[in-house]
């Protein structure tokens, strides 16, 4: 669904991951809102502005990867390697 | 807040030298030019306000500027990118601060000779953009990075997170122009040659001037180093369940000889439980997962894919769990921009508040790292028994020598300060706690600052101490190049330079 | 040299703004990282640190401190483009915008500060007399305050395409498109025409509001909110497809934040709309476009949205092109300088910008730099040396051999 809906930007109710820590959306870390309810008061945060700032942040990383090298090498490549070498 | 020096007069002469756009006597100019990223007393920002604020755009009239200040007895204070974590930037004595950042030209790429001339108000990711068409990189990685300017790296004599690897900013940088207080324009290197990178030809001049925190002069042109490309990263962190366990593995990885590692960080047990409220990587770490440390490598694909092999056997041998790819590219990656974040600040009934960062830099020898470790931890917590505007969040002990990432580290604690609540009570404390961080440095044979420089209050008190007979030589150097005490006046505690002086 | 010390007597414009900004002040204040400052576009040209999202942040700490008040940096704040790089690349955004709920908007502070200043009297004088011209004309002078942009005109760029008005699809055409560059509306209309999407024209179309409320005009910007969602509201829209990123910013924020939750209006960007119906096999690209291009990344789209993948997709798409691409996180400090009022107050700084952007492109090798926003291609167009600008909507046409006869 390409168009944007006021009301598909609300966020989904949060479950408990720890006691400090909820989730809304798989794969995303919140802080608990309690903790935010006397000094520093959360923002409206509409679904697509969560969605915007997790992919933005795993392009930048891919972006300062590639910045500074041409390649990364893999360590769990180089782990499943020796694995099949010592096999032999 | 102002002294009454600048005068119209003097407002006038600057125009003439350096041109009416870029003078800026207003209020916001001058404000906006008071802090750098260290924390701030805010209730007392006006006395950091300087009179006047220059944009100069060549080092002729860089030296004009200065030669004025000397015949008015202006201070100045130099401001490259303002990110500095010592308050180098910082006007004690208000002033003229003579700001940099429009000098942000490249001004040749050698690829033969393999050196890049650049202004110093260039930023170094900025600067590898421009030469990675050339297969070129200058590999000078702060947690800055992004930000700030090869002037401001010259005053601190920065830290490279891939020092182990390529060196520092003093190993960086080959030569430079810089005026000098009483307004000479001068090249300084290793010897004369301005490409030259090692030499016996006089005294070691450049060296003097790495990390004078813009007491000594103001650097106008920089030529610096080339390095290939990398063709290869590697980056793998490793999860211990002790502390000591993963410091003997830090000192095993970082003395493997390794020719393509660039650096080894050790997190304490306190940063982890930092780390834990809000980093999404360590978030669901399991709770025996009490110390990280992450590793790096960069070169040819062909150094880094065996080097990479053995540095991981070493870590499982020395008791590390590999926490993966994911984690650790991604963890790394983050690692170029890495000032902290506000919300990361905690009250302790786990209020989130918006802290500034203190980022304490010592030097310390890999075997005295366990026992600094519980000292510092000790004075943050006896401060905020008092205070509860400060919040530890935790340690790192990064390789610290260039080449050679085995023998001292710079060693972090964060301290996070509610800014909003300082006052003149907590300021005061946090200054002497400041002083007792500094303390146990010395006390276990380190140096107050790997990297920032020792400026800050608190910590300066000790900077005699810390040099010994060298504090009187450091004195000597600043009084015979600074006759007037024009540049940066009160940093250092070099006042102490010109007592017995008539004013 | 005067003191600093301000004695406000009843500034409740400045308490108020100070208080609501407070937190997120101290928070970029605080840290005082400036990862922000190599991305901004006007940073880049003026290396003043007055213009920097540090300082704009700093201000409101100052104003609080009484060192500072608005008149002092009024000015100040019109240099920015609302691109919205800072504001993404600041760490408090990137790295745990997202985990605490709470992220840098200097974008928001800036319209803030600026709506301050208006508030206390203070007026930037080109944004004035645009916002009072538009106000007369219900649409912005974009040819310039001596030639009318009047309702009588505003479906001119339609003539001979035989739009109907009203219905549930609303086609909404910016003033600069709709007057100035007319080949993007147009082709817009002829594209939804040929893929068989329905659709009409507003009644009664003013300016989306957008840059009024970017400089400062709360509640001009308001009253033209209320006046196109009544007219939306009057012929039965349930949908509006928009095709300039400015307004897409208009309707998906602004709107929402007018009107709450009875604002239900579906909103659909056009080139999201034109990759799905490229997809689908609805709108056949059946001539090739013998162009080597490159592709501008519109802010309001890239950084403000998230929206970099469909117009590449659709560029893609079309045959005979050569696209050389430059990638969307590189183009986080890119900008045409066309956005936030800026060509308007500092018409120098904005073709500085521009300068930049063509020469960016140029060293690319291509013959046609591609943008995704009306606004960014006429300052693009002024400078652009030896390449051609074009819409994206424009080279898509094209494509489908929509294109107006010469």
């Amino acid at each position: 669904m390409i168009g944007f809906r006021l009301s598909a930007q609300r966020p989904p109710e949060p479950r408990r991951v720890n006691d400090v820590v909820v989730q809304r959306f798989d794969h995303v870390y919140e802080v608990d809102p309690a903790l935010m309810s006397e000094h520093v008061r959360q923002h409206d945060f509409p679904a697509w502005d969560t969605r915007r700032i997790v992919d933005s942040r795993w392009e930048h990383l891919a972006w300062m990867h590639a910045h500074w090298a041409d390649s990364v090498v893999s360590g769990e490549e180089l782990l499943s390697l020796r694995a099949s070498t010592t096999d032999e | 807040m102002t002294s009454t020096l600048v005068t119209d007069p003097v407002i006038d002469e600057l125009v003439a030298i350096c041109g009416p756009d870029n003078v800026f006597a207003d209020r916001s100019s001058r404000v906006n030019r008071a802090r750098v990223p260290a924390p701030f007393p805010v209730h007392r920002w006006a006395e950091h306000v300087p009179d006047v604020v220059v944009l100069p755009t060549t080092a002729e009239q860089v030296s004009e500027v200065v030669k004025l200040a000397n015949r008015h007895r202006i201070p100045v204070v130099p401001r490259a990118g303002g990110t500095g974590l010592t308050d180098g930037a910082v006007p004690l004595r208000h002033g003229i601060v003579v700001d940099v950042k429009l000098m942000n030209k490249v001004l040749e790429i050698d690829l033969d000779d393999r050196t890049v001339t650049v202004q110093p108000g260039i930023n170094m990711l900025k600067l590898n953009e421009e030469l990675r068409p050339h297969g070129v990189i200058y590999p000078d990685d702060p947690a800055s990075y992004p930000c700030s300017l090869v002037g401001g790296r010259i005053g601190t004599s920065g830290w490279s997170l891939i020092g182990g690897r390529y060196g520092h900013t003093r190993d960086l940088v080959i030569s430079f122009q810089i005026v000098l207080p009483t307004g000479e324009l001068i090249w300084v290197g290793d010897g004369g040659g301005r490409k030259v990178r090692k030499s016996s030809t006089g005294y070691q001049l450049k060296h003097l001037f790495m990390g004078h925190q813009g007491t000594l002069g103001i650097v106008t042109e920089a030529v610096l180093e080339l390095v290939p490309r990398p063709e290869a990263e590697f980056a793998a962190f490793f999860s211990y369940p002790d502390y000591e366990t993963a410091w003997r593995s830090t000192g095993a990885l970082a003395k493997s000889g390794l020719a393509t590692l660039a650096g080894v960080v050790l997190f304490d047990e306190w940063k982890l439980d930092y780390l834990r409220r809000d980093d999404e990587a360590y978030i669901p770490q399991p709770a025996d997962v009490r110390c990280v440390v992450a590793t790096a490598m960069y070169g040819t694909t062909d150094e880094v894919r065996p080097g990479a092999s053995r540095l991981m056997r070493i870590g499982a041998e020395t008791g590390g769990a590999y926490l993966g790819d994911e984690i650790s590219q991604g963890d790394w990656a983050s690692r170029h921009d890495r000032y902290a974040t506000p919300l990361h600040g905690r009250l302790r009934d786990g209020q989130v508040v918006p802290m500034s960062w203190h980022c304490e830099d010592a030097s310390i020898n890999w075997s005295q790292l366990p026992q600094v470790r519980r000292e510092w931890h000790d004075i943050v917590a006896r401060l905020g028994d008092r205070f509860r505007i400060f919040d530890d969040w935790g340690m790192f002990a990064y390789t610290n020598g260039a080449f050679k990432p085995w023998g001292d580290y710079l060693t972090e604690i964060d301290v996070g300060i509610w800014e909003q609540e300082l006052d003149d009570a907590a300021w005061d404390a946090w200054v002497t706690a400041k002083r007792d961080i500094a303390a146990v440095a010395i006390a276990h044979g380190g140096s107050i600052s790997a990297c920032h420089g020792a400026c800050r209050a608190g910590e300066v008190d000790l900077v005699p101490t810390e040099l010994g007979g060298g504090w009187d030589v450091m004195k000597k150097v600043k009084r015979v190049l600074d006759p007037l005490n024009i540049m940066n006046p009160g940093k250092y505690l070099l006042d102490e330079a010109y007592e017995g002086d008539p004013s | 040299m005067s003191s600093t010390e301000r004695t406000d007597g009843d500034d409740d414009g400045t308490a108020g703004f100070v208080a609501q900004w407070r937190n997120g002040a101290y928070n970029c204040f605080s840290s005082g990282h400036k990862f922000c400052r190599e991305v901004c576009p006007v940073m880049q040209v003026t290396r003043n640190e007055v213009h920097t999202p540090t300082a704009f942040h700093a201000n409101v700490v100052a104003m609080e401190k009484g060192l500072l008040d608005i008149a002092d940096v009024a000015r100040d704040y019109v240099h920015c483009t609302g691109c919205g790089a800072c504001e993404l690349r600041c760490p408090n955004t990137l790295f745990t915008g997202d985990f605490y709920r709470f992220r840098t908007r200097t974008v928001q502070l800036v319209k803030a500060a600026r709506a301050l200043a208006v508030d206390q009297g203070i007026h930037q004088p080109g944004w004035q007399r645009w916002v009072e011209e538009t106000d007369r004309q219900r649409s912005e002078p974009v040819l310039g305050g001596e030639v009318p942009v009047s309702q009588d005109h505003v479906r001119d760029w339609a003539a001979g395409l035989d739009l109907p008005v009203g219905g549930e699809t609303i086609l909404f055409c910016d003033c600069e498109g709709a007057f100035h560059r007319t080949s993007v509306p147009r082709a817009a209309a002829k594209i939804l025409k040929a893929a068989g999407v329905e659709f009409g024209l507003m009644r009664e179309q003013w300016c989306c509001g957008g840059p009024a409320a970017e400089m400062g005009y709360v509640e001009r910007a308001r009253e033209f909110a209320r006046h196109n969602v009544d007219d939306w509201r009057a012929v039965g829209a349930k949908r509006i497809i928009v095709f300039d990123p400015h307004d897409y910013i208009s309707f998906t924020e602004d709107y929402p934040s007018y009107f709450g939750d009875a604002y239900d209006f579906e909103i659909v960007l056009f080139v999201e709309l034109l990759a799905e119906l490229i997809r689908d096999g609805r709108l056949p690209l059946t001539n090739p476009v013998e162009r080597t291009v490159t592709y501008h990344d519109a802010c309001r789209l890239n950084k403000r949205k998230g929206i970099h993948a469909a117009p590449r997709e659709v560029l893609r798409a079309i045959p005979g092109l050569t696209f050389k691409d430059v990638d969307h996180v590189t183009q986080w400090s890119y900008c045409s300088g066309a956005g936030g009022g800026l060509p308007i107050e500092r018409p120098d700084l904005t073709a500085e910008i521009s300068r930049r952007r063509v020469a960016k492109a140029a060293a690319l090798d291509v013959d046609t730099l591609v943008s995704a926003c009306v606004w960014s291609e006429r300052p693009l167009t002024e400078q652009r040396g030896q390449l051609e600008i074009m819409d994206l909507l424009e080279i898509v046409a094209l494509s489908a051999g929509l294109e107006d006869a010469a």
